[in-house]
């Protein structure tokens, strides 16, 4: 290779590596407001004010949600396995809402509990059909058969 | 050693070898997109959670990966041109942002279509969705530039720059749902057996789906960038050969 152009393609890299370094500081340094949502960990750490609208995403904890009689009241607990939060919301729920599954709310804490205004749902990247969902279910049960099953003689004896 | 890089640098070698490669990527284009739509839309089974909204993943993501090879693309064309000045990196590189913005808008545009039933919104501002928005941005900024300034010579080298630079974006865009917690969930995990999720019923239709639109994504940049060739070779004599040659064949 040509001195010159040696020279030109250090220079290109040189400015690349030093942008590169800069972007990835500054959005290192930004992390917390581009992540979309507060954990129910970093609520109950205590880093949102009441009153500041955020987003807050988590897990809907099997058996947590309760919903009205008599309108589209629902409470349910969004949890990322550490902590817990509970979220108060009046309105339509998407479609994929479901204990078990990820959801993003958006509002603003009162009183300890999570007022939400807009429930999204968040799905994983795991996709399959009825049937190996079925499958996978069968053999889940399966394992936890034989486990009980121990547990209940040993309880017996 | 260097002989080679040049002979590929040709405009001229590059028109008659893309002109007798074109019709078998076209043949194999079709071929994969035919049996590629066909098996997602009708004999991909629904998922267990969306339901028949999954078909919409197997034209998203093939756009999507596709549009995120675009900017490297014209990154590595753009250094070429900087150090080597090679004409035919500055064509392609010329070519493969107008096709580069439409994956990354039909990207944009099938994901909020996908987002609606299944997140509830059509958009959200999450690392991955912005950083998707600022590539189309960037992209449209390419194409500005490239018009705004008059001489070729410093418009290549401009934008031959803000390439290199856009390029930073791209790992950016492929790790956002690692790096901060996104409404976008991260990419899937390719599993061989056959039951577990995302098994091969899954993505083996994905992967031919992939193949297919980057065929298109070549296709279109070659012919593109052979009208470009002639374009700005119309002086050149190889050129006012072949216009005659078609000219007497037509007649």
């Amino acid at each position: 290779m040509k001195p010159h152009r040696r020279k030109k393609l250090t220079i290109i890299a040189f400015i690349a590596t030093g942008l590169s370094v800069a972007i990835g500081l500054s959005l290192y340094a930004l992390s917390n407001s581009i992540d979309l949502f507060f954990t129910p960990t970093q609520v109950a750490a205590g880093e949102v004010m009441n009153g500041q609208r955020i987003r807050v995403g988590g897990m809907v904890k099997e058996g947590s949600v309760v919903r009205s009689q008599d309108s589209l009241h629902v409470e349910f607990m969004a949890t990322d396995y550490s902590h817990d939060l509970l979220i108060r919301y009046d309105g339509i729920l998407p479609d994929l809402f479901r204990e078990g599954q990820g959801v993003v709310a958006e509002g603003m804490m009162a009183n300890g509990s999570f007022e939400a205004s807009r429930v999204l749902a968040k799905h994983d990247e795991n996709y399959m059909s009825v049937e190996v969902k079925a499958a996978l279910d069968a053999a889940e049960r399966d394992r936890a058969l034989p486990a009980a099953e121990t547990e209940g003689a040993a309880d017996g004896s | 050693m260097w002989q080679w890089f040049f002979r590929l640098g040709s405009p001229k070698w590059f028109y008659e070898l893309s002109g007798r490669w074109l019709p078998w990527l076209v043949v194999a284009m079709t071929v994969l997109l035919t049996i590629g739509i066909v098996w997602a839309l009708l004999f991909v089974p629904a998922d267990y959670q969306q339901g028949d909204t999954i078909r919409i993943m197997y034209v998203h993501v093939p756009v999507a990966s596709i549009s995120l090879a675009c900017f490297p693309l014209m990154a590595v064309a753009g250094v070429i041109t900087l150090v080597w000045k090679m004409k035919l990196a500055d064509m392609v590189a010329k070519c493969a942002a107008p096709i580069g913005a439409w994956f990354t808008a039909v990207a944009l545009a099938t994901g909020a279509i996908w987002g609606q039933p299944i997140w509830g919104t059509w958009w959200a501002w999450d690392a991955r969705l912005t950083s998707m928005l600022i590539q189309f941005f960037l992209l449209i900024g390419v194409i500005a530039l490239r018009s705004a300034i008059e001489s070729p010579d410093a418009a290549a080298r401009a934008c031959a720059l803000l390439s290199v630079v856009g390029a930073i974006n791209v790992p950016i865009i492929k790790y956002s749902v690692e790096w901060w917690n996104t409404l976008h969930q991260p990419a899937s995990s390719f599993s061989m057996a056959e039951d577990s999720p995302f098994g091969p019923e899954i993505w083996v239709p994905l992967v031919i789906m992939i193949f297919a639109v980057y065929l298109f994504f070549v296709i279109s940049l070659i012919l593109s960038t052979r009208t470009e060739i002639l374009v700005r070779e119309r002086r050149s004599q190889w050129v006012v050969d072949l216009v005659a040659a078609d000219k007497t064949q037509g007649a």
